[in-house]
């Protein structure tokens, strides 16, 4: 029996020459598929880039909006006091006919 | 309830909420401007000015305390909700729609608006019209229009105006200063 046992793990176990093409089969899976190291390391690199990107982006919207926010307040104070210029200007106006000195009757009225 | 009474106060509704934003506008002393887009084109110089209370409040963050004229500006707009200004200078006489500028003068007539100054000068063909605001006792609004043959120009100050600081502006941004105390005295 211990014979018979034996023969049969000689018979399972004895050397089998692989099909033809095999080891080109196994190299060309080896190159397609990446290892798990190179999976993480890729994954890693996807996750760094795409932060990095976010921060970014994050980092150039707050200076354009900082710098467009600078804009809009330097031309509202420009118009700010273009709007004082005008409205100084106007109650000058009126300012100098009220105190006008003696005016001619068929010039100036109802001030 | 069936559809004609749903119609009705849907209706009546509608008035009232459009009567009261209509008396919360005239209230606050802003004025409905007319549309001078088309003006600016035959203008040889036009000012549009449109400052409400955000840019106001954004504009007023931009002024340099260190500098007086500025200071200045910022002590005058304090309690300044909205400024409002719409300035057109012509190569000839009366290209502007005078009907436009009426319509301003007559929302003028509504309660609270009192005339503070009138200026006609029928030389110069000028007249300056000053308008202010006056709910409990104070200056919530200022209004002025002004118009000559080649120019009109409308300013509306929303808010509560002190006049001695707007006064105390001349001097600065090119406005000559007028010695008024000493025009009195002599």
């Amino acid at each position: 029996m211990s014979k018979d046992f034996e023969q049969q793990l000689r018979d399972a176990l004895r050397p089998i020459d692989p099909e033809e093409g095999f080891e080109q089969r196994v190299m060309a899976r080896i190159a397609n598929e990446p290892t798990r190291s190179r999976r993480r390391i890729t994954r890693w690199a996807a996750s760094l880039a795409l932060a990095a990107s976010v921060g970014f982006a994050a980092i150039l919207g707050a200076h354009q909006w900082r710098e467009h926010r600078e804009q809009q307040g330097l031309e509202a104070r420009r118009q700010l006091l273009e709007a004082l210029r005008v409205t100084g200007e106007k109650l000058d106006v009126a300012y100098q006919a009220v105190n006008r000195e003696a005016p001619p009757a068929d010039d100036e009225s109802g001030a | 309830m069936n559809t004609f009474l749903k119609h009705s106060i849907a209706i009546i509704g509608g008035w009232v909420c459009l009567c009261i934003s209509a008396a919360t506008l005239a209230a606050d002393g802003q004025l409905k401007l007319p549309n001078f887009d088309g003006l600016a084109d035959k203008a040889s110089e036009s000012v549009a000015i449109t400052l409400d209370p955000a840019l106001l409040g954004l504009a007023t963050r931009f002024l340099d305390p260190a500098k007086p004229d500025e200071a200045a500006a910022r002590e005058a707009v304090k309690g300044i909700k909205g400024i409002y200004v719409r300035s057109y200078k012509f190569d000839e006489d009366f290209a502007y729609p005078k009907a436009d500028v009426e319509m301003v003068r007559k929302q003028l007539t509504a309660p609270g608006w009192q005339q503070l100054v009138q200026v006609k000068s029928r030389k110069e063909q000028q007249n300056v019209d000053i308008y202010i605001l006056v709910e409990q006792e104070r200056a919530n609004g200022l209004a002025i229009i002004a118009s000559e043959p080649r120019e009109f120009t409308i300013v509306n100050i929303v808010g509560s105006v002190d006049m001695r600081k707007l006064h105390e502006l001349e001097g600065q941004f090119g406005i000559p200063k007028l010695e008024l105390e000493q025009k009195k005295q002599q």
